[in-house]
């Protein structure tokens, strides 16, 4: 009873919040605070669909955007023959179309998955990215599919919540498979396969599984996006969102849900912020890109060799991150004033600096991704604050 | 079958020998890029996937140094020399080789004990930030191109693989003198004509149709006349990049073959840990690799932005070539030169004849679908083992 309880307890959560997050999202009654939500909830849709091949499985795909992008063409041409037709009622129709956006990604994940995941990791990238990029070339000389301008989506429907829900229901499947026995066969994929093979693992299959359940979540949440944007273009699903998908996954940490979701959330809001931001100097850039090399390298240098009491190393780290953010506020300003550094840099062009640099700061810092593979919990919190820390963290 | 008669139809024959010429000296490009892949993946098994950027960013050292020997858009100066182009290479190639060194040695050293997978993760945010970086420190709002006067060796030269009909166009001159004619007296009736050319009296209504029969058949036999010709022009400009990229190729050859730092390269790429044990520097090795490949992305992106006139420098250049090269490695065996330099031509050449087919805006899906194509079926690529790597 206990057990049902819980299970239908953390149900019944799940589906409250996804309402909850819907009222607060509208509260202010400005759409562009609604979009905003919406978006980050497909998001965190796709990083962990992304995590489930990436950081579960063990798999390098870097063309997830192809995956959203076959949800959301195949919705927006079924939407606009057969919506009249269906008649069916907001909710429905796009539980409809979900389970067509996520069959038809699904088939496709299986297209790329199935010949190529014989390869190695880094041709398996490529394979992914090139796929991507074959579907944007497709689609921009397509009358059918709108060339470059895109497609407009008959009906509009902005339902925050089923967002949310497929974003928790995505969060299920993942945390559900590592929690029973078909999971172990991905994460023993991931972690070796020949052994994982010896052990009587079928290892293509495996990878297929998990490459086809993560495109069909994401052509679910390709569907929900074509009809909550009522219009969709190729330039959305080119290989930058596909590296914003990755960024999302590899900072979380690889394996691990929260990191994702958490992620998502962040890598998703802060570019938004940027967007806004149109008026830093060039000089402000050039001097927090080199205190961020200084504190960088600084950090670099303490992880590697400083070998001293596991306190003076984070009092090291975070002094070096302090000199860091010293030296930029004082050069900053010092480089703004100089003439030919005086042109103001817009925002949106950052974002993909930013993302680009947490990449390469992050491989060499923490490889393993903030989060690494924990999740989060109450034994997870505990363990944090707890004297063994040092003993889990050298393990 | 008929729906698909239309696309063939806009095929000309005439145009293949141009568009396979046009194809080599375009993989001639791809080979030097390509080769700058193969070499790194030789070394560390680590796809460099900056190594378009590299190649972007040559391009730009490449237009800096045509504006500091004075040809910016704005100049007057006309004359220039071979020299001038020969230190546009060379700051290229400089600039390339520096940027490649700083790439090894500040982003893929500190990594290359992790898993690969890390690697790749750096490989594509080093790409992604010289791309974006770019985008704000170099683009300043406008596409820039070389100045085509810092070229001093213009022009073309034709050859004719097969002459124009010379009967048709025989034929042809036989009818000009009945279209002069008509067309003389067209005019003249034009001049007594009383409601004006748009409103013709009966007689001149004859004399047009006259006139227009007569021009029709002229038309057609000049015509079809020259379509019979089949010719290859190339530029003096092309010429040089092609004997340039052989010389490179050449100077490489021995550098990797004939030299005791070339061997020692070929033993890190053959086996990386055994080599070191043999009392090879391998740290140096790997950076001389990146130095070399690096300079010859330069040396490609100086002659694709200088000999293609109207060439536009952007932060993105690099992206297309750099897939195309990649693909070419790919192609010809990854960690194979000879093997770079076929995959390169290939490509070139696959690339102008989807061009020639008439889908140019494919021309950029073929490196993938050949890319995917090769990977599927002969992993190894053209001229390498077909043993692939497990795990």
């Amino acid at each position: 009873m206990n057990f049902w309880g819980a299970r239908f307890g953390s149900i019944a959560g799940a589906v409250g919040l996804c309402f909850l997050i819907d009222f607060v999202a509208r509260a202010p009654h400005n759409d562009s605070i609604v979009s905003l939500v919406a978006r980050a909830g497909l998001f965190v849709t796709l990083a962990v669909s992304l995590n489930l091949i990436n950081g579960i499985t063990g798999q390098f795909s870097i063309g997830h955007a192809a995956f959203y992008m076959m949800g959301a063409y195949t919705t927006a041409v079924l939407a606009s023959s057969y919506h009249k037709v269906a008649n069916l009622p907001g909710p429905l129709w796009l539980l409809v179309m979900m389970i067509a956006g996520a069959i038809s990604a699904g088939l496709a994940g299986l297209l790329v998955g199935l010949p190529s995941l014989k390869l190695r990791g880094d041709y398996l990238a490529i394979v992914t990215m090139g796929f991507g990029e074959i579907l944007v070339i497709i689609a921009q000389n397509q009358k059918a599919l709108g060339e470059a301008y895109g497609l407009n989506v008959a009906p509009t429907y902005k339902y925050v919540w089923l967002i949310w829900m497929l974003a928790v229901v995505t969060i299920a499947i993942s945390r559900n498979l590592l929690k029973n026995v078909h999971g172990l066969t991905f994460l023993s994929v991931r972690e070796d396969e020949i052994a994982a093979a010896a052990m009587g693992v079928d290892v293509t299959r495996t990878k297929v599984t998990a490459f086809v359940i993560g495109s069909a979540l994401a052509g679910a949440a390709g569907a929900l996006y074509a009809h909550f944007e009522s219009f969709i273009s190729p330039i959305t699903f080119k290989m930058d969102t596909s590296f914003v998908i990755l960024t999302m996954v590899v900072l979380g940490g690889t394996g691990s849900i929260t990191g994702s979701v958490i992620a998502a959330i962040a890598l998703f809001y802060i570019p938004e912020w940027m967007r806004d931001v149109d008026n830093v100097k060039m000089g402000m850039v050039l001097a927090i890109g080199i205190a961020t090399i200084i504190s960088v390298a600084l950090i670099k240098r303490t992880i590697d060799h400083f070998h001293g009491e596991a306190r003076a190393r984070y009092l090291r780290i975070v002094g070096f991150v302090v000199v860091g953010i010293v030296f930029a506020a004082v050069l900053g300003p010092v480089f703004s004033n100089m003439p030919s550094l005086a042109v103001p840099v817009e925002g949106s062009k950052l974002r993909y600096v930013v993302f680009a640099l947490t990449l390469i700061i992050l491989m060499l810092l923490r490889p393993q991704g903030i989060f690494a593979s924990n999740e989060f919990s109450i034994a997870w919190l505990k363990g944090l604050f707890s004297r063994k820390r040092e003993a889990v963290v050298g393990a | 079958m008929h729906e698909y008669l239309p696309l063939m139809a806009g095929l000309e024959i005439s145009t293949l020998p141009q568009q396979l010429v046009n194809g080599i000296l375009l993989g001639t490009i791809y080979a030097l890029i390509a080769l700058g892949y193969t070499m790194v993946y030789g070394v560390l098994k680590l796809i460099n996937f900056a190594h378009g950027e590299v190649f972007m960013l040559g391009a730009y050292a490449t237009l800096f140094m045509s504006w500091w020997l004075g040809y910016t858009p704005q100049s007057v100066m006309q004359e220039s020399n071979a020299l001038n182009l020969v230190l546009m290479l060379l700051a290229s190639m400089v600039f390339c080789a520096l940027v490649g060194v700083i790439i090894e040695r500040f982003a893929y050293r500190p990594i290359r004990n992790q898993p690969r997978i890390s690697a790749l993760i750096t490989a594509i945010g080093l790409s992604l930030f010289i791309q974006y970086g770019g985008q704000i420190f170099l683009l300043n709002g406008v596409q820039q191109s070389v100045d085509q006067r810092v070229n001093p060796f213009q022009g073309d030269y034709s050859f004719d693989l097969r002459k124009a009909d010379a009967a048709l166009l025989k034929q042809a001159e036989e009818l000009k003198p009945k279209l002069d004619s008509t067309k003389a007296a067209f005019e003249a009736q034009l001049k007594n004509e009383p409601n004006g050319r748009f409103n013709l009296s009966p007689e001149g209504e004859r004399l047009q149709k006259e006139m227009d029969s007569a021009r029709r058949d002229y038309d057609t036999a000049v015509n079809e006349g020259k379509a019979a010709q089949i010719n290859v022009s190339l530029s003096k400009g092309k010429l040089i990049m092609l004997i340039t990229t052989i010389v490179i190729m050449g100077a490489l050859t021995y550098l990797v073959m004939f030299t005791s730092r070339g061997r020692a390269m070929r033993a890190v790429s053959h086996d990386f840990n055994a080599s070191s044990l043999m009392g090879i520097n391998v740290d140096k090795i790997i950076t001389f690799t990146f130095i070399l490949g690096s300079a010859l992305a330069g040396a490609g992106a100086m002659m694709y932005v200088t000999f293609q006139p109207g060439t536009k420098i952007d932060p993105f250049l690099g992206l297309a070539p750099g897939i195309k090269a990649f693909t070419a490695a790919v192609l010809g065996g990854i960690g194979n030169i000879p093997g770079a330099v076929l995959g390169g031509l290939l490509m070139g050449v696959a690339e102008n004849m989807v061009v020639w087919l008439g889908y140019d805006n494919y021309k950029n899906a073929v490196a993938f679908v050949i890319l995917i194509i090769v990977l599927l079926f002969r992993p190894g690529g053209l001229l390498g083992s077909a043993k692939v790597e497990k795990v």
